[in-house]
Formats: C-alpha cells, sequence, structure tokens
C-alpha cells in the first residue's frame, strides 16, 4: 500500500503525470471508509485533505464563489456570504448526515462518490455549478456539470486519475431569485434520503420566468426536469398548471425502487413535493 | 507505517495500517475507552472526538490522515475547567443511564457550546445533537441538561477558553 500527501496542486498534478497505478483521492473518508468493497480496494492512497488549493480556496469574483473541493461542508455553510446568497445550498448541507460529517465531507467527494442520494448534486444541478476537473493541461483545467461527472450509481466519469479541483457557482442573478428544498427520509438526522428535490426560480408575481426543478434519490442519476421546466416556463402558477406539472414530473423522473422506497412511494411525493415546491413560489 | 500527532496534549506515534481507524489506535494502541465502537459507520456518534478542534467521528479518520492533528478525548477534557459543570448538570438532570453513549453526546454538548454565541434554541439543539444516538434514557433530559448548561454565560465563555487553550497555534 501507498499512501501520497500531495500539499499543492502542482505536487499532485506531478503525482499524476508520473504515474500509472490507480490512485484513490480521500478527503474526508466518510464515504470510503463505510464502502467495504471500495476501501479494501485502495491500495494507493491520495490524501488531498492537506492540498493547499483544494482546502484553501474560498473566493469571491463579481459573478460567483469559486470553492476548493475538498472543503468540508460546516466550513462552507459557516461563512457569511454563502447564507446571503445560497441559503439553498445551506439547507442541503445541514442535513447531511450529522455536525460530526459535515466537519469531515466534501463537495468533490458527494460528487465523486456518484451516489445518486448525493444530498448536494440536485442543489449543485439547479445553482448551474461547474466542475473544475484537474490535472490542469495547458495551464487550464477541464469544466463539467455535475450531471457530465456523476454518471451512474456509484460510477463517475473521472478517468486517468483526474480529480475535481475545484466547485464554482454563479450568483443567481436577479432580485426575484427563489428557491425550495426538500429532503425527504426516515428521519432528520442521518437519513439517507428517498428524494431530494431542489428548485429555483425567477418570478414575477405568479408568473413563472425561468425554473430549474432537479430531483435526487429517486433514479440512478441526478436529473434535472427539463420538460416540466420548460412547461412551467412562461406560466402563471395555478392550480390547474401545478396539478399538470405534477404529473409531468412523475412521467419525466420514472422513479425507480431500492432499498430505501419503492418506485410507487418516490412516484407519489416526487409529484406530492413538486406540488408543495410550485405552491411555495405564489 | 509510522504517524505522529497529539492526544490530550501529549505527543504520541503510533505503527499501524495506513488505514486503521482513529477510534481503533485510540483503543488498541494508545489505551483510551472513553471512546466506544456503536456502529462503525459514522450514525452513532459514540465514537465522537475532537479533531483539530472539530468533533468528528473517530471511526472514519483513517492514520494516514493523522500526522499532526491534535485529538482530544474525554479522557483529557476531564481536566478542561468547563467539564465539571457538564457533569453535574448530566448527572442532577439524569441524563444518563448506562453511559454508552456520553462520551460522545459530552463532546458533542461542548462543540455546540463553543460555535454558538447566543442562547441556543431547542431546536438547533436537537438538530446539532442528532448525530449522537442514545438508545436508554431517551433524550428529553440529555436536552434538558444542554439547555440549563448553555444558558450560563460564563460557562459558554469558559469552553470557548478551554477550545482555544486545546487548539491553538498547536493545529
Amino acid at each position: 500500500m501507498k499512501v501520497y500527501n500531495p500539499l499543492n496542486i502542482r505536487e499532485l498534478d506531478n503525482l499524476i503525470s508520473g504515474n500509472v497505478e490507480k490512485f484513490t483521492y480521500v478527503a474526508g473518508s466518510t464515504d470510503l471508509m463505510v464502502n467495504e468493497n471500495r476501501w479494501s480496494e485502495a491500495h494507493n492512497l491520495v490524501d488531498i485533505s492537506r492540498t493547499d488549493e483544494l482546502i484553501n480556496t474560498f473566493s469571491i469574483d463579481g459573478n460567483g464563489i469559486l470553492i476548493g473541493s475538498a472543503k468540508p461542508f460546516s466550513d462552507i455553510i459557516n461563512q457569511q456570504i454563502i447564507r446571503e446568497k445560497f441559503p439553498l445550498l445551506v439547507e442541503a448541507c445541514r442535513q447531511i448526515g450529522s455536525v460530526q460529517i459535515q466537519n469531515r465531507a466534501t463537495f468533490g467527494g458527494n460528487i465523486a462518490n456518484a451516489s445518486p442520494a448525493g444530498d448536494t448534486l440536485p442543489v449543485l444541478s439547479v445553482l448551474d455549478a461547474r466542475i473544475y476537473l484537474g490535472p490542469e493541461e495547458d495551464g487550464k483545467f477541464r469544466i463539467a456539470k455535475v450531471e457530465d461527472v456523476m454518471i451512474g450509481p456509484g460510477q463517475n466519469s473521472l478517468q486517468n486519475n483526474s480529480y475535481i479541483a475545484y466547485i464554482y457557482i454563479p450568483f443567481p442573478d436577479s432580485e426575484n431569485h427563489r428557491w425550495y428544498y426538500r429532503k425527504v427520509g426516515q428521519r432528520f438526522a442521518l437519513a439517507i434520503s428517498k428524494l431530494s428535490l431542489a428548485l429555483t426560480a425567477e418570478m414575477s408575481d405568479k408568473k413563472v420566468n425561468e425554473i430549474k426543478i432537479c430531483a435526487g434519490s429517486v433514479a440512478p442519476q441526478v436529473k434535472r426536469a427539463y420538460k416540466t421546466e420548460e412547461f412551467l416556463t412562461g406560466k402563471e402558477l395555478t392550480n390547474k398548471i401545478i396539478d399538470q406539472s405534477r404529473e409531468l414530473i412523475i412521467n419525466e423522473i420514472k422513479p425507480i425502487t431500492d432499498i430505501r422506497s419503492n418506485s410507487k412511494y418516490r412516484s407519489k411525493i416526487t409529484g406530492e413535493v413538486l406540488r408543495e415546491a410550485l405552491h411555495s413560489l405564489i | 507505517m509510522n504517524f505522529e500527532f497529539l492526544v490530550n496534549g501529549k505527543n504520541v506515534s503510533v505503527d499501524v495500517n495506513p488505514k486503521k481507524s482513529l477510534l481503533n489506535i485510540l483503543r488498541d494502541e494508545l489505551n483510551m475507552l472513553s471512546v466506544k465502537e456503536g456502529c462503525g459507520k459514522g450514525e452513532c456518534g459514540a465514537c465522537t472526538v475532537l479533531m483539530n478542534g472539530k468533533r468528528v467521528n473517530s471511526c472514519l479518520v483513517p492514520a494516514f490522515q493523522l500526522n499532526g492533528a491534535v485529538i482530544y478525548t474525554i479522557e483529557g477534557i476531564m481536566d478542561w475547567q468547563s467539564y465539571k459543570a457538564m457533569e453535574k448538570a448530566y448527572i442532577e438532570f439524569g441524563s444518563v443511564q448506562c453511559g454508552f453513549c456520553m462520551s460522545g453526546f459530552l463532546i458533542s454538548t461542548l462543540s455546540l457550546m463553543n460555535e454558538n454565541d447566543n442562547k441556543i434554541s431547542e431546536d438547533e439543539m436537537k438538530w446539532k445533537l442528532g448525530g449522537n444516538i442514545c438508545r436508554c434514557t431517551g433524550y428529553t433530559k440529555i436536552i434538558e441538561a444542554v439547555d440549563f448548561l448553555s444558558k450560563q454565560n460564563e460557562l459558554m465563555s469558559k469552553v470557548k477558553r478551554d477550545f482555544s487553550n486545546a487548539f491553538i497555534e498547536k493545529i
């Protein structure tokens, strides 16, 4: 077994270019250590919990915020700017595991681990987050969407030891920005989701100018409900429209059965939670 | 492999498998038996310790991330000024039954008091103690003890002093 401790991105990128063995990146280790198969197969451990840029980056420009992929959730949600600009993110992160978990777990881990029940994934999707993937090539990171990195249960698209360096989240650009988040689980603390629904919208009174809806835990991938979004765009949110969109999202998302819930229950709550979400906008 | 870090203010050096958990290192190598294994999966909070000033599940911290870390368990926290008041409140409110979850609960209680400035609402308390599970006496008496403690301003400052004495400039 080998352990590597890159202290900055330069060391990390050098490590990658000089090696052919398969790396296992470890930040908070909260998912990895409970996954017996992946943990026992990890022979080349790369500790990124001390890689300077990955843990310390938290930089704000006029358009958004760049966050190091290995920064623990509690460091992020305790920042004043995050509380002001991204209450949706705070709400989702504070429902992850427990404070003990939030003190270790990271965005990078939540994305790379690629669990359909990863609670930050639907939120990052509706916030249009961009994922910066290393190593740098010609001085540039590759940029992808959450849905491009998380491609199936436990499967990410990261090849050849590429890694998640940063998450960039643009600031919502309107005063009329609205949001909704709901996680449905067995209990409040420490629950793994049966459904998580994240939504952002720009409204003029009851009219939807723009809406983004993403459901987690209900399908093998984190799914944006593009058809439902399209149906709602430009419409006044009446009871009739809300009822129609409830049917639409169930057909679009096609919830699955697994150990935490079955497709019948998931279909029902996906529709009901969307109804609640849309009512909260008017 | 060899790993060096601080436990309860003392330098320790352990020669273990890099994947060994902090929980098992504390119990097997360092005889810190206040740290309990309940689930081993980061759910029950019985193995909670302080690492670099924050509470973590020690079952989910691998050895290879420990070099230079500052760890506190109840064995060390017992000497903190704020500890006695907390112990007394837990006893007087009848918050303890079998005691297995207590090391974790006491550390989470201290962290909660360290992280908050003002009076902590009952909701906030329940939310932030959600990572610790008790299977005997229930949570009402624990919440009552924590509520009583968090209303004492002087004690809240004492907790913050204890945290900075333990961690600042040592991490």
